[in-house]
């Protein structure tokens, strides 16, 4: 014969193989079950019996060789002090295994789990799963529907289970595609897009440029990139970021390239800048486009040959960084009015993606909803959620033809921080949603104009009109009607062609008989 | 070699234990595959496993496949040996499937083998001892060879621990022929109660007698002194000039026993509506021992899916033909040599 020998090593149930009277056998005994399966044959029982239950299992032994005369039946005494305390049982059960003659080649091991405390039970797991003991689980069931009572192998291994498999792999697909790689996305387009950028930075150090309207996820990307060439240990420094809008003058140079004490006033220590912060990680320039010419002459230098001057410096220092641009403009146009140098354009033109934003990606609503949710709930550190009436009204109204998404996914943030700000107890309902959508669409409501103006704004024309409603919007932004001049005309004043904006800004008001004051009526 | 496939026709144990035995018999080596194919935990089960091993060891048998689940076994005899064998099958499993599986082979042997076998004596789907006592066992004895039992106690699902004592003394079988019961038929009931209220076996008898239309003294109530484990079964004994049949149900947990007599009084009542002389189970072990003899016929129900696959399987090793003769309500089985 060549059949593999069963062994199965399992602790008599107190409770449950207990019983010496003729109608035990009416009774399901987990271990006495084990004997009564016809398609189970069981060579060997390793039965774990505690202190002062002998005389019980013996019976319990003659019961099982009443059934299956051939078995082994080999009773252990099992001493752990106490058979609910886990180190005692744990202890026990680990001396008892290292006696046990174990050999998988040869004989199939199983350890049943049906009997024993629940202590008993988890370590019993713990050896099997640390492969301490070479075989299977095996539970034992009462008759139910069917015919006897039922054995199953508890196999650990879960992708062996059907349903869990599929579960799993339903888990990885909504992973990789509505939140695939933290870019929450439906959009078989911006998902390509978002592979192929993957795959681009995994395999390259070269600059990329993410070209796309404002918001429409260029900083995430960025980050994006930087967590990639982490895990992929591509690269080790941190990733930086900066809005090129936002440097004017002396500052923008020191603020990237760093100075040394003493380069101008006011340079009271040295300053390492961006580019050496960045040094083996990602610098992400955003509107790269804004950047002044002489800092472009300088960024072109320190990309390729990863050398530059800090202001006011006589040594070159250097720096190894992973250039990620961003920009809204059409860089190619911004060469040639002039604004941008063409060796700087070709060097980070290699890669250029091209971001729709949330307007050309309407699918995206839904998942950048959930995922906004998500971040403002981790925010405010309480759960921010939407109830299915308001998520659909806002779903319906933001995939819809008035939602025109300008400001893109900065606007859908913006809308959502605002939502749950005044979401009573984190729930955002139909109210707070129909307000909003007020807020958000253009021309919902009486617009500035008409505020201010009232049935006077019927007799504007559009051209007027249009303009008076932004000119309004400035100033109910503002403080002062100087600010607002300071704003409205700025392109002049940096001409210095006008000289008091806001005489300007007054001046114009009153073709429309309007004050400041009165501007403060377009005020939401 | 004979290769068969054993998900044919009933497609069940009856396939391996015919063609362990006609192998053993014929000292044929046999390949069965697709073992329980169709069934729902395919392939080999214990008591198979059981049978598989004991005919093996009976007639020093080669085997490859004889595992837990195995859809595919070869079994390579050797001569048969006389002896003594005891067998455990385990599990409660049947004592008499397996009997019936080794008495066709140590027919062949040179001298008498007397047999333990313990288990379950009172099964589910199989012929209960006092099947194997009245009507077996005779028949066997009839066509020449000699056949006894001794129930030394009998076992039942699920605790099992029957032990059955058999002796067998081979004689050349001879061709039986057997298509009516000669007249009046006799009735007499008996039931076993093991570790449970004899008044299960009362009901049971109560049951029978009213329906079958015999006094209350035709029940006989068998209590198993030192019981092993709750069990129960009754049977109807047929006696007739020309042999006897045996019809028998097994109680069951759960199952009310007018309900398990009810079983037992359908199926007499059907075997009493025509003269047959063989009922369904009978029909089914007497077609190998007429294909052994050379010949036979006998008178018998419709045949059933079981028998029909027995049929298969022996023409396959024997030089026999077996047909079935629609004759009116009943069948006529012939079993001659082939030409």
């Amino acid at each position: 014969m060549t059949r593999r020998p069963t062994h199965i090593l399992g602790f008599y149930g107190t409770q449950l193989d207990a019983g010496l009277r003729p109608d035990r056998w009416e009774r399901w005994r987990p271990t006495v079950s084990l004997f009564q399966h016809d398609d189970l044959q069981v060579d060997r029982l390793d039965l774990l019996v505690p202190p002062r239950w002998e005389k019980r299992a013996e019976g319990l032994i003659a019961d099982i060789h009443q059934l299956s005369p051939d078995t082994v039946v080999v009773a252990h005494p099992f001493l752990a002090p106490d058979p609910w305390d886990f180190e005692d049982v744990y202890a026990e059960l680990d001396d008892l295994v290292q006696r046990l003659d174990f050999r998988p080649d040869d004989v199939d091991h199983y350890v049943h789990l049906t009997t024993g405390t629940h202590v008993a039970q988890i370590c019993l797991f713990l050896l099997c799963e640390s492969r301490q003991i070479p075989g299977r689980l095996i539970q034992t069931g009462p008759a139910t529907r069917g015919p006897g009572p039922t054995w199953s192998i508890v196999d650990l291994e879960l992708s062996r289970y059907d349903r869990l498999a599929a579960r799993f792999k339903a888990r990885r697909e909504a992973a990789q595609g509505v939140l695939r790689s933290g870019i929450p996305t439906l959009n078989p387009g911006f998902a390509a897009l978002v592979e192929r950028l993957e795959r681009v930075a995994t395999a390259s150090r070269a600059p990329i440029l993410l070209q796309g309207p404002t918001g429409s996820g260029k900083t995430r990307l960025a980050r994006r990139i930087h967590d990639l060439k982490r895990s992929g240990r591509l690269a080790s420094g941190n990733l930086v970021e900066l809005n090129c809008a936002t440097l004017r003058g002396d500052q923008a140079m020191s603020a990237l390239f760093g100075h040394v004490r003493g380069a101008f006033t006011g340079a009271a220590a040295d300053r390492a800048g961006l580019l050496r912060a960045a040094d083996k990680g990602v610098l992400f320039l955003d509107e790269i486009g804004e950047l002044g010419l002489d800092e472009q002459a300088m960024l072109l230098r320190a990309l390729e040959d990863k050398r530059f001057l800090p202001v006011g410096a006589d040594k070159e220092v250097s720096s190894d960084f992973q250039l990620v641009a961003g920009t809204h403009r059409d860089l190619h146009a911004s060469v040639a009015e002039g604004r941008f140098r063409e060796d700087l354009l070709a060097r980070i033109d290699l890669w250029t993606f091209h971001l729709p934003g949330l307007a050309a990606r309407k699918e995206d609503v839904a998942p950048n909803l959930d995922w906004e949710l998500e971040r403002i709930s981790e925010e405010l550190g309480r759960r921010v959620r939407m109830n299915r009436e308001a998520r659909d009204r806002y779903l319906g109204w933001a995939t819809g033809p008035d939602a025109t998404w300008r400001g893109s996914f900065r606007d859908l943030h913006a809308s959502v921080v605002r939502m749950a700000t005044l979401a009573d107890g984190g729930r955002i309902d139909r109210a707070i949603v129909d307000d909003e959508l007020v807020r958000l669409t253009p021309h919902a409501g009486p617009d500035r104009a008409q505020r201010v103006l009232g049935a006077r704004a019927a007799s504007l024309d559009r051209f007027d009109r249009v303009q008076l409603d932004d000119v309004l919007a400035v100033c109910a932004a503002a403080r002062t009607l100087s600010e607002a001049g300071r704003t409205l005309f700025a392109a002049s004043r940096a001409e210095r062609t006008s000289v008091n904006d806001a005489d300007r800004l007054r001046k114009y008001l009153a073709r429309f008989d309007l004050s400041f004051d009165d501007t403060r009526a377009a005020r939401a | 070699m004979i290769t068969l496939d054993g998900s044919a026709g009933e497609g069940g144990g009856q396939i391996l234990r015919t063609a362990l035995a006609l192998s053993a018999v014929t000292n044929t080596p046999v390949r069965v595959e697709q073992i329980r194919a169709g069934r729902a935990r395919p392939g080999l089960m214990r008591q198979h496993l059981r049978a598989v091993e004991s005919a093996a060891a009976v007639c020093g048998a080669d085997v490859v496949g004889a595992e837990l689940s195995s859809t595919t076994l070869e079994f390579r005899p050797g001569p048969v040996e006389h002896g003594d064998w005891k067998i455990d099958i385990g599990s409660a499993g049947s004592t008499t499937l397996v009997l019936q599986t080794l008495v066709p082979i140590l027919l062949h042997a040179a001298a008498p083998s007397s047999l333990v076998l313990s288990g379950g004596t009172h099964n589910p789907a199989a012929p209960p001892v006092p099947f194997l006592d009245a009507v077996y066992a005779p028949l066997l004895g009839r066509m020449g060879a000699t056949l006894d039992l001794e129930l030394e106690r009998p076992g039942f699902y699920p605790a099992g621990g029957g032990r059955l004592h058999a002796r067998l003394t081979p004689g050349r079988l001879e061709p039986l022929e057997l298509l009516s019961r000669g007249g009046d038929v006799t009735l007499s009931f008996e039931a076993i109660v093991s570790g449970i209220s004899a008044s299960i076996a009362n009901r049971e008898l109560f049951v029978l007698a009213r329906e079958l239309g015999t006094d209350r003294g035709a029940g006989r109530i068998m209590e198993v002194k030192d019981p092993r484990g709750p069990g129960n079964a009754v049977w109807a004994r047929l006696d007739f000039p020309n042999g006897a049949e045996v019809v028998s149900a097994v109680g069951e947990k759960g199952v009310r026993a007018e309900v398990v007599a009810r079983g037992v009084v359908n199926e007499v009542r059907a075997l009493l509506a025509h003269d047959v002389p063989v009922g369904e189970h009978t029909a089914d072990q007497l077609l190998l021992l007429c294909a052994l003899a050379g010949g036979g016929r006998y008178r018998t129900v419709a045949p059933s899916l079981h028998t029909t696959t027995n049929a298969d399987v022996i023409r396959r090793f024997l030089p026999v033909d077996i047909r079935f003769v629609d004759d009116g309500p009943t069948w006529v089985v012939e079993v001659g040599a082939q030409g």
